[in-house]
């Protein structure tokens, strides 16, 4: 058995600045994960053998059992062959009559399971989020006595026998060990320690030194100098076991090794750039292929890796807004900036399938991370798109209103003018384009019913919506005379009566996608030669595609009144605001007229006035 | 047995908890969806997020497409700018693809987020069309004007 993977284990010991010999014995032993403190006592030598012989009898017992008890039982069992040897031990010779041993033990099962068992008074603690808690309770006298209400805490702390303990291993052939399940955090740290670390030093103390950060070894010494400051009056033992630390997160991985590795293959980025014909744009016309290359292909690439290092989008954004910005404002068309981009694109996508080739996990990382980069530059893009669209339409009003100034335009309230809502929104419905449907034969018809037959039977019977619009489906797409007029008749009776917002039209549009889904995937559960299954989709495809445009038609007709108010309203704010440049104008002339007439070197009640001007 | 791409299936297991952290910051996604009560909130974040689930399932496009066209008008509508329009859906995308993430289902976080690039790019074709329709309108008033200006 080797040692969990990240675990940090660390002991030390010192016979303090009172005694002369330490008694006080440790057990660090990674390739078993077993680790324990032991205090010994009895005169003449006896405690120190007490707990070198408990130790020894744990460790032998540990070692030969341990692949056959489970961790708990094999703890305890331990325990117990320590207290059975040093019991035997005793008997040996009367001065060692009364000798015995404290233990407090951990047995680590892997890196978040523990086990610690304990007999007297040496202690285990936690330290998890920065703060200490006790995982053990002294087996005293005194402590007994707490327990049974017979003292307060505060009456145990004076108590002259305070130290004498209640168990230990050695006393009797056996003991009662406690035991207790430990789920290790990442990060969390354990302390064994004997009474000569607690009893010389505050707990406030302890849990500083142990949080502190430092390598469980650096730890161990400082408890032990702080113990020898406090008076070292005991010998004093450590051992300190460090759960390995969390994994770092996803964000911390893009942010150094991301990051590095995405730089490290820039001239791949460039040279699939420049495969991609990138100097070749439009966009970069005018400029040496490589300054073209040096300009857009590698500020991209190092604005993503910025952006990478520091977990944010700014300078990809920033160079999405110049590049755009710049093609823009040369009047640049869309297509070219799409184009552009696409070959950026294949040569990030490019950098980061090698990227997870060599290194899956932290590829994986870095292509979520690069994907995020690139909807960022598609949001700056989308944003300046907007903003050119809202200009064109304000001069497009501002045109528009010029326009009716110029022609004779009759009032938009006049009954005889035709209203949107009166003229057709669907162009296919004119009558002199009659569309037929001359492909349409009985083996067809059989086959469009049958899979809508079988999309029906897919679909659950809560779907009322979905079973109308596979109904209205099948009625299109097996009618004969090719007309849009079942299209259009199914669209009246599935738009009955809505509101036109999102509650009302989102759900129609939503189960026409969902019919789409659902008879793409029956059709391939037909009986039929792969022929006839091809045409039964274009059929039912031609048929959704009616259906979609008649519902759309519908909507536009309904969103219509507003349309037509909403270009009245514009029109009056041109009028508006050409009254109130006018006032403006008119205002501007009236006080250059009263600053000339006006003497104003005179005082107020002096300077006359120009009311008859006015 | 479910036919569906295990990506589609991981998406619709994790869609309860994309709405509701949707929910929860609704406001901060778009002031007129923090406006709306749960219900209606719920309704509107819900479809965007069903057609979500069918555009990973299908991989159609074209679908897609068509989808944000109706969207983009609805919100029109609504007097929502498309730039507005645009941020709110990829909002949408990336806050799901971090509860993805959060998850740990890494490769649904990854398709969550092409999703939302291929949902900006069609927005952007879309707002580049319209800007095309409306420059040609604008040619062909402009030339009307100079038509009908007295000589």
């Amino acid at each position: 058995m080797s040692p969990p993977p990240g675990v940090r284990v660390a002991g030390d010991s010192h016979v303090g600045k009172v005694r002369t010999a330490n008694e006080d014995s440790l057990v660090v032993d990674a390739a078993r994960g077993l680790y324990a403190v032991l205090d010994g006592m009895g005169g003449a030598s006896a405690g120190d053998l007490a707990s070198q012989t408990a130790r020894d009898a744990i460790v032998d017992f540990v070692v030969q059992r341990r692949l056959t008890m489970e961790p708990r039982a094999l703890l305890e069992a331990a325990i117990q062959a320590g207290c059975t040897a040093v019991w035997n031990c005793a008997q040996l010779s009367r001065e060692r009559h009364g000798m015995g041993t404290t233990v407090v033990a951990c047995l680590l099962i892997d890196a978040t399971r523990a086990v610690i068992g304990h007999v007297g008074d040496s202690r285990a603690y936690l330290l998890r989020g920065g703060r200490l808690q006790a995982l053990t309770r002294d087996h005293t006298i005194v402590e007994e006595l707490v327990d049974r209400g017979l003292l307060s805490p505060e009456e145990a702390e004076r108590h002259p026998y305070k130290n004498v303990l209640s168990r230990n291993l050695g006393a009797k052939p056996d003991t009662k060990v406690d035991l207790l399940d430990v789920e290790l955090r990442p990060g969390d740290r354990l302390l064994l320690c004997s009474d000569g670390l607690y009893g010389y030093a505050s707990t406030e103390a302890i849990q500083y030194l142990l949080g502190s950060g430092d390598a469980p070894n650096q730890v161990a010494r400082d408890l032990i100098d702080l113990a020898l400051r406090g008076g070292g009056g005991d010998n004093v033992s450590t051992l300190v076991i460090e759960a390995p630390p969390a994994a770092p997160s996803s964000t911390q991985v893009v942010r150094t090794s991301g990051a590095v590795a995405w730089w490290q293959l820039r001239q791949r980025f460039m040279h699939v750039a420049r495969e991609g014909g990138l100097a070749d744009n439009p966009i970069c016309r005018g400029l040496d292929p490589e300054e073209a290359l040096d300009l857009v292909g590698l500020s991209l690439c190092e604005a993503i890796f910025h952006d990478l290092e520091k977990s944010t989008g700014v300078n990809v954004w920033t160079f999405a807004q110049n590049l755009a910005g710049g093609w823009f404002a040369r009047s640049g068309e869309w297509a070219p900036l799409r184009a552009l981009m696409d070959i950026l694109v294949r040569a990030a996508r490019t950098v980061v399938d090698e990227i997870r080739t060599l290194e899956p996990s932290l590829g994986f990382l870095l292509d979520v991370a690069v994907s995020r980069a690139l909807v960022v530059a598609e949001l700056a893009i989308g944003g300046l798109l907007a903003e050119r669209l809202r200009e064109v339409d304000s001069d497009l009003i501002q045109l528009h209103a010029a326009v009716m100034d110029t022609i004779d335009q009759p009032s938009l309230d006049s009954d005889d003018t035709p209203k949107f809502v009166d003229s057709p929104t669907i162009p296919f419905l004119r009558p002199d384009r009659p569309v037929t449907n001359s492909g349409i034969n009985a083996e067809l018809v059989s086959a469009i019913e049958k899979t809508l037959t079988i999309a029906r039977a897919r679909t659950s019977p809560r779907a009322e919506l979905l079973r109308q619009i596979l109904v209205a489906l099948e009625t299109i797409a097996t009618d004969t005379s090719g007309n849009f007029a079942s299209a259009v008749l199914a669209a009246r009776e599935l738009y009955g009566v809505r509101s036109v917002d999102d509650a009302g039209i989102m759900p129609l549009f939503d189960a026409l996608d969902q019919a789409r889904i659902i008879t793409a995937a029956s059709v391939h559960q037909i009986t039929a030669t792969d022929a006839l299954r091809a045409k039964t989709l274009g059929a039912i495809s031609a048929a959704h595609q009616r259906l979609v445009s008649a519902m759309t038609g519908l909507v536009l007709e309904a969103v219509a009144p507003f349309s037509e108010r909403l270009r009245e309203v514009q029109a009056e704010t041109v009028a508006l605001r050409d009254r109130v440049a006018h006032a403006e104008g008119k205002r501007a002339q009236l006080e250059r007229k009263f600053a000339t007439t006006i003497d104003q070197s005179q005082p107020w009640e002096q300077r006359g006035t120009t009311e008859s001007e006015w | 047995m479910s036919t569906a791409p295990p990506v589609a299936r991981a998406y619709d297991t994790l869609r309860p908890n994309i709405l509701q952290r949707l929910l929860d910051m609704r406001a901060s996604l778009d002031p007129s969806l923090g406006r709306l009560d749960d219900a209606a909130a719920r309704a509107q974040i819900g479809a965007v997020l069903d057609h979500l689930g069918n555009f990973i399932a299908t991989g159609d496009l074209g679908l897609h497409r068509a989808f944000l066209h109706t969207f983009l008008a609805m919100r029109a509508a609504e007097a929502q700018s498309p730039a507005a329009v645009l941020a709110m859906l990829v909002a949408i995308g990336d806050t799901a693809a971090q509860v993805a993430q959060d998850d740990g289902t890494g490769e649904l976080a990854l398709v969550l987020t092409r999703v939302t690039a291929s949902t900006a790019r069609a927005i952007n074709d879309l707002i580049a069309e319209e800007l095309d329709r409306r420059l040609a309108q604008w040619r062909e008033l402009a030339a009307r004007e100079r038509e009908e200006a007295p000589t």
